[in-house]
């Protein structure tokens, strides 16, 4: 790929509205780095995307400005906090030391006291880390789990979307003789021709098989697509049809067949 | 008070390094109103913006030394700093109300209700609209609610390729829309 057909890709505006994959982040950076046309790219698309953000800007509530900046102040007052107790300390290492008996006594006393608090502080931080692994560990798997939560939330969303869509037609295919218990249904989109399966009823493919969907066009059958039998439990998307008289369901061996060689399970006409 | 000064980028950006207050007045009234218009069509809840901008504003002073001006505009720093936390809140948000999960009953306060009832008339949600079907729901999945390509294929039961090719182009449209 040459360079123009790289900045006409899409990753331009990929990479700036942080969409691009880490992979794709870095090879970008090394191209920008290379090359001064992506980085010309790179600068036109962000100089649009702020002007367009800023005239399309919202304002927000006015009281929230004093409140954010008194949040600043917060952090500010933090930041010289630290500042002015590393001064001190610097200050203090520099002190003249005064030699006096009673001090050298004093002194040991400060050692001693000085070692023991080491020891503690050592003993708590490997506390402190212990559960903060611990913490991390238990946020992490929460997160994760939330992540699996929505996957499959948003899935089934999607799915009830479809069968809720007022712009599906709906075939229902009944089982056939091989399998009279079978049954499927088609929600084909009249607006963008989508096609897709919803399973009601069909036995479990044997290994190295898969189900094949069919539209029926004028008396011929043509492949819609291939049944992910992962997908089987959720309204799945197969292909664009754009006019049938009715669909049908073959068992073919895996990846499927240009014309139907396998058993029909179900059929039905629109 | 009023912050009528211009500066450079490099300029401000050396400026927010050493928290001139000024400085961060500057950047709030030029930017507030166009970061939240990134947050609000992402969070949809103007009591949640209001969150998550004063977080945007923080992590901009205290990370403004993690900016890269080689890897690009402040601004497109920013807008991913907007767009990150809006992701994170909500994702936090909505993970609070899968576990509490409380039915609406009759002692829903409606008064309090803060949702944002124009969020898709603004920012990048308005020339959503214009996209195919398909291309609007991947971009949905991955710019609004912050999905990897992998989850999407994963979502929409799609080939990988198939969906960064789709949000590829989406893309190019969406910017030719800006214009």
């Amino acid at each position: 790929m040459n360079v123009r057909e790289y900045i006409a890709s899409g990753i331009v505006e990929s990479y700036v509205l942080g969409l691009a994959s880490n992979e794709e982040m870095a090879e970008f950076e090394r191209m920008c780095a290379a090359h001064q046309e992506v980085q010309l790219a790179r600068e036109a698309f962000e100089k649009q995307l702020e002007m367009h953000s800023i005239k399309n800007g919202i304002q927000p509530p006015v009281h929230l400005q004093s409140k954010i900046f008194a949040e600043l102040e917060v952090e500010s007052d933090k930041l010289k906090t630290n500042g002015s107790f590393t001064v001190d300390q610097s200050a203090q290492s520099q002190s003249p030391v005064v030699t006096m008996q009673w001090w050298k006594y004093a002194a040991v006393a400060s050692i001693v006291l000085l070692l023991g608090s080491i020891g503690l502080n050592i003993y708590y931080a490997n506390r402190f880390n212990t559960y903060k692994g611990l913490y991390l560990a238990s946020r992490t798997e929460l997160a994760n789990s939330n992540k699996a939560l929505q996957i499959q939330q948003a899935t089934f969303e999607n799915s009830l979307d479809i069968l809720r869509d007022t712009n599906m037609a709906v075939v229902k295919m009944k089982g056939m003789t091989a399998s009279p218990e079978s049954m499927a249904t088609v929600y084909w989109d009249k607006r963008t021709k989508d096609v897709y399966l919803l399973v009601n009823n069909l036995p479990e493919p044997a290994a190295g098989k898969q189900y094949q969907l069919w539209a029926l066009v004028n008396g011929q059958p043509v492949d819609a697509g291939m049944l992910n039998w992962d997908h089987a439990n959720v309204v799945a998307p197969m292909k664009n049809i754009q006019q049938a008289q009715g669909f049908a369901i073959t068992l073919e061996n895996a990846g499927g067949t240009p014309v139907p060689q396998g058993t029909m399970y179900v059929l039905g006409n629109m | 008070m009023e912050t009528n000064a211009t500066y450079t980028e490099s300029d401000l950006v050396e400026l927010l390094k050493q928290r001139d207050n000024r400085a961060f007045n500057y950047l709030y009234e030029h930017y507030s109103a166009a970061l939240y218009g990134i947050i609000l069509p992402i969070v949809n809840d103007t009591e949640i913006a209001n969150d998550v901008l004063q977080e945007v504003f923080l992590n901009i002073w205290r990370k403004i030394e993690s900016y890269d001006p080689v890897k690009g505009r402040l601004f497109t720093w920013m807008l991913n700093i907007a767009r990150n936390a809006s992701i994170d809140t909500l994702r936090s948000k909505s993970f609070q109300n899968l576990r509490k999960n409380q039915p609406l009953g009759d002692n829903v306060n409606w008064s309090t209700n803060t949702q944002y009832q124009d969020a898709d008339n603004i920012g990048l949600r308005k020339i959503l609209d214009r996209l195919k079907d398909e291309q609007r729901t991947l971009v949905e999945l991955a710019y609004f609610k912050g999905y990897t390509h992998e989850e999407i294929a994963a979502i929409e039961g799609i080939p990988l390729g198939t969906v960064k090719t789709r949000i590829r182009t989406a893309l190019i449209q969406l910017r030719n829309y800006l214009q």
